[in-house]
């Protein structure tokens, strides 16, 4: 019996493990055998690789084709094991040149007619492969700028199944990789300049950035509420390498086209509020697909009319919330997902959206309202610091108002605050003030002046003791925003008045 | 249809010749139980033991390769209903052997050269 090895990746959320595919011919009638836990999508497998071989003027062996997929323990999913299968079976019928096969990883799902196609996880998958050492990999052609982010590689791109042939001859292919100078045709990205007034919120998402502070808000139907969280992501700072990486990482598991370039900006989610669980936390065959969630890791998740969203969708929220990451289990695949992100949400004061709006009147009843204000847990709103009640903009405002600040400007002075916070925070496993526990930051950290006034509101019953600590938090990103060492008492009075929103929405 | 018959007929014809080139004989041919079907070709292998093998060869013909190499066709239901046939063949006659074994033989017929055969034996052990 003849055996051809290849060798593929399989990735279990982000993790990748390093697989042999395995094919032996002979000693029985003539069929083609699966082993070694592929799903269904895998399965089919055969029937592309046995087309795309007939296609390219090769030969599907007439016997028995036993192909396994080790470690036959590990499940496996999705189509990218096209060409490391066929190149085994092709090494098993003598019909390639298997010098290389031993250390080359193959990643490419198979067209019926022999071409290469794109599929998902090329940059996770290479990462894996470098790690346990391989030096050499193959990937559809239109992927291969996607591969080179990956260093530490030689990658082949190749366009068919023809060329894979000529690619483990050893002879040259043509260089694939797509012009690189193609600049993304991103629609124009939503800029804070395009705001008019709202002098008040546009400062709340300027100190929400600094800190990386969750935030809410409030307000009348059609005030600007999607519009200013729409531009949070152009006024953060770029993504760190690393972050970069990780990212780029999850969007090439969902499928994304990250052959751009790594993702350097911070990402944005706004899933609609009729998603599903698993679109939000992911899910999938062996939970393969990242949920919108983790698509807005190291970025901003914004729930747009949070009150709408089936609670059973808030609450999922929070382990991700708190640990930065989700944890998926399936029979078959425990996945970790990081999702690490900043949450935004908005929501209208009562059904009609006139409740505590100055200029309106609120038609709901009463019960309505609180019903209607309830549906966002404590356990959510805890984690959130800033809560912000979005005013209607006057006629006078809209008709005097020059365009506002840029968000290149603003993200000038959100980077500075960022700087003083990483120095402030090196050593600790936090970054930015919204990250910081109550307790460290009370004990490590000096107490600004004027602590008076907090202890007030605590004796007045406007404060509760983990208010105590949203205050300080967030009095802490308004001295890095100022660029002074400590927080001063007209800071926590600022940021004591940043909860009147949360005490307008009646909540927490 | 009739095309089809003797394209059978003409298959089975060479693999009964093939097998006695083999010094196998033939013991049987297209013996029928009811609705079950058919068995193509009963032979008795010599050896190892004594009385020999009882060998039940399906044989599939095909005229070109349009629709696939021949022994493709033979499922895994046929291998099942054969495994029957045989047992029942085996009750109907008083013929005595060491070992029983289901073979399938393909045939390759070709207009202008020699037919090719493809011989798979023990195909359900």
């Amino acid at each position: 019996m003849i055996v051809g090895k290849a060798r593929s990746v399989a990735l279990v959320g982000l993790e990748g493990t390093v697989i042999e595919v395995e094919a032996a011919i002979g000693g029985g009638l003539p069929r083609t055998v699966l082993v070694g836990l592929p799903d269904t999508s895998l399965n089919e497998a055969r029937e592309r690789c046995k087309a795309a071989v007939a296609s390219t003027g090769l030969e599907w062996p007439k016997q028995l084709v036993t192909v396994n997929l080790t470690p036959a323990t590990l499940p496996k999913t999705g189509s990218h094991y096209d060409l490391g299968i066929t190149a085994a079976v092709l090494a098993a019928g003598e019909q390639i040149a298997t010098d290389l096969l031993e250390d080359t990883v193959l990643m490419g799902e198979l067209g019926l007619d022999g071409r290469v196609r794109r599929c998902r996880g090329v940059l996770p998958a290479l990462l894996a492969a470098v790690k346990a050492g391989y030096t050499r990999a193959v990937v559809p052609a239109e992927q291969v700028s996607e591969a080179l982010l990956v260093g530490g590689l030689t990658i082949w791109g190749v366009a068919s199944l023809a060329e894979l042939v000529e690619v483990l001859k050893g002879n040259p292919v043509l260089d694939r990789r797509l012009p690189p100078a193609e600049p993304r045709p991103t629609p124009e990205d939503p800029d804070l300049r395009d705001v008019v007034g709202h002098a008040e919120a546009r400062w709340v998402l300027e100190v929400a950035a600094a800190g990386r502070h969750h935030l809410f808000l409030h307000g009348a139907p059609g005030v600007g509420k999607t519009m200013l969280a729409e531009r949070l992501p152009s006024i953060l700072p770029d993504l760190t390498p690393a972050q970069a990486l990780e990212v780029t990482a999850i969007h090439s598991l969902a499928g994304a086209n990250v052959g751009g370039g790594l993702i350097r900006r911070p990402p944005y989610s706004a899933p609609h509020h009729t998603a599903s669980l698993i679109s939000l936390v992911g899910g999938g065959p062996k939970a393969s697909q990242p949920g919108s969630l983790s698509l807005s890791h190291y970025g901003v998740l914004f729930l747009d009319e949070a009150t709408e969203f089936a609670p059973s969708l808030i609450e999922a929220l929070r382990t991700p919330l708190e640990s930065g990451s989700i944890h998926i289990g399936r029979s078959g695949a425990q996945v970790r997902y990081p999702a690490r992100f900043q949450l935004v949400l908005s929501a209208n004061p009562c059904p009609c959206g006139g409740y505590g709006v100055a200029s309106r009147q609120c038609t709901c009843r009463p019960d309505v309202v609180r019903r209607y204000q309830s549906r966002l847990s404590g356990p959510i709103l805890d984690r959130i610091d800033l809560h912000h009640h979005v005013r209607p903009l006057t006629k006078s405002l809209l008709k005097s108002q020059s365009p506002g600040e840029a968000s290149a400007d603003v993200a000038v002075r959100v980077a500075e605050a960022r700087e003083r916070q990483a120095r402030r925070l090196g050593g600790t496993r936090w970054a930015t003030n919204g990250e910081v526990s109550g307790p460290w930051l009370r004990r490590q950290l000096p107490l600004p002046d004027g602590l008076g006034i907090v202890d007030d509101a605590v004796r007045q019953g406007r404060l509760s003791a983990r208010g105590v600590d949203k205050v300080l938090r967030v009095a802490w990103t308004l001295a890095d925003l100022a660029g002074v060492d400590r927080p001063t008492a007209s800071h926590l009075r600022t940021a004591l008045a940043l909860r009147r929103g949360e005490e307008l929405g009646a909540v927490a | 249809m009739d095309r089809r018959r003797t394209t059978g007929a003409l298959g089975e014809e060479i693999a009964a010749a093939h097998l006695e080139r083999l010094g196998w004989r033939v013991v049987d041919r297209n013996w029928r139980s009811g609705r079950l079907g058919e068995l193509d070709v009963v032979a008795l292998q010599p050896g190892p033991g004594r009385l020999g093998t009882l060998v039940f060869c399906e044989v599939k013909t095909r005229r070109g390769l349009g629709y696939g190499d021949p022994l493709e066709a033979i499922t895994y239901v046929k291998l099942g209903r054969l495994q029957a046939l045989a047992g029942q063949w085996l009750a109907a006659h008083e013929l005595r052997c060491d070992r029983v074994r289901i073979d399938a033989i393909g045939v390759l017929l070709h207009d202008d050269a020699a037919p090719v055969i493809s011989h798979l034996q023990g195909v359900t052990s």
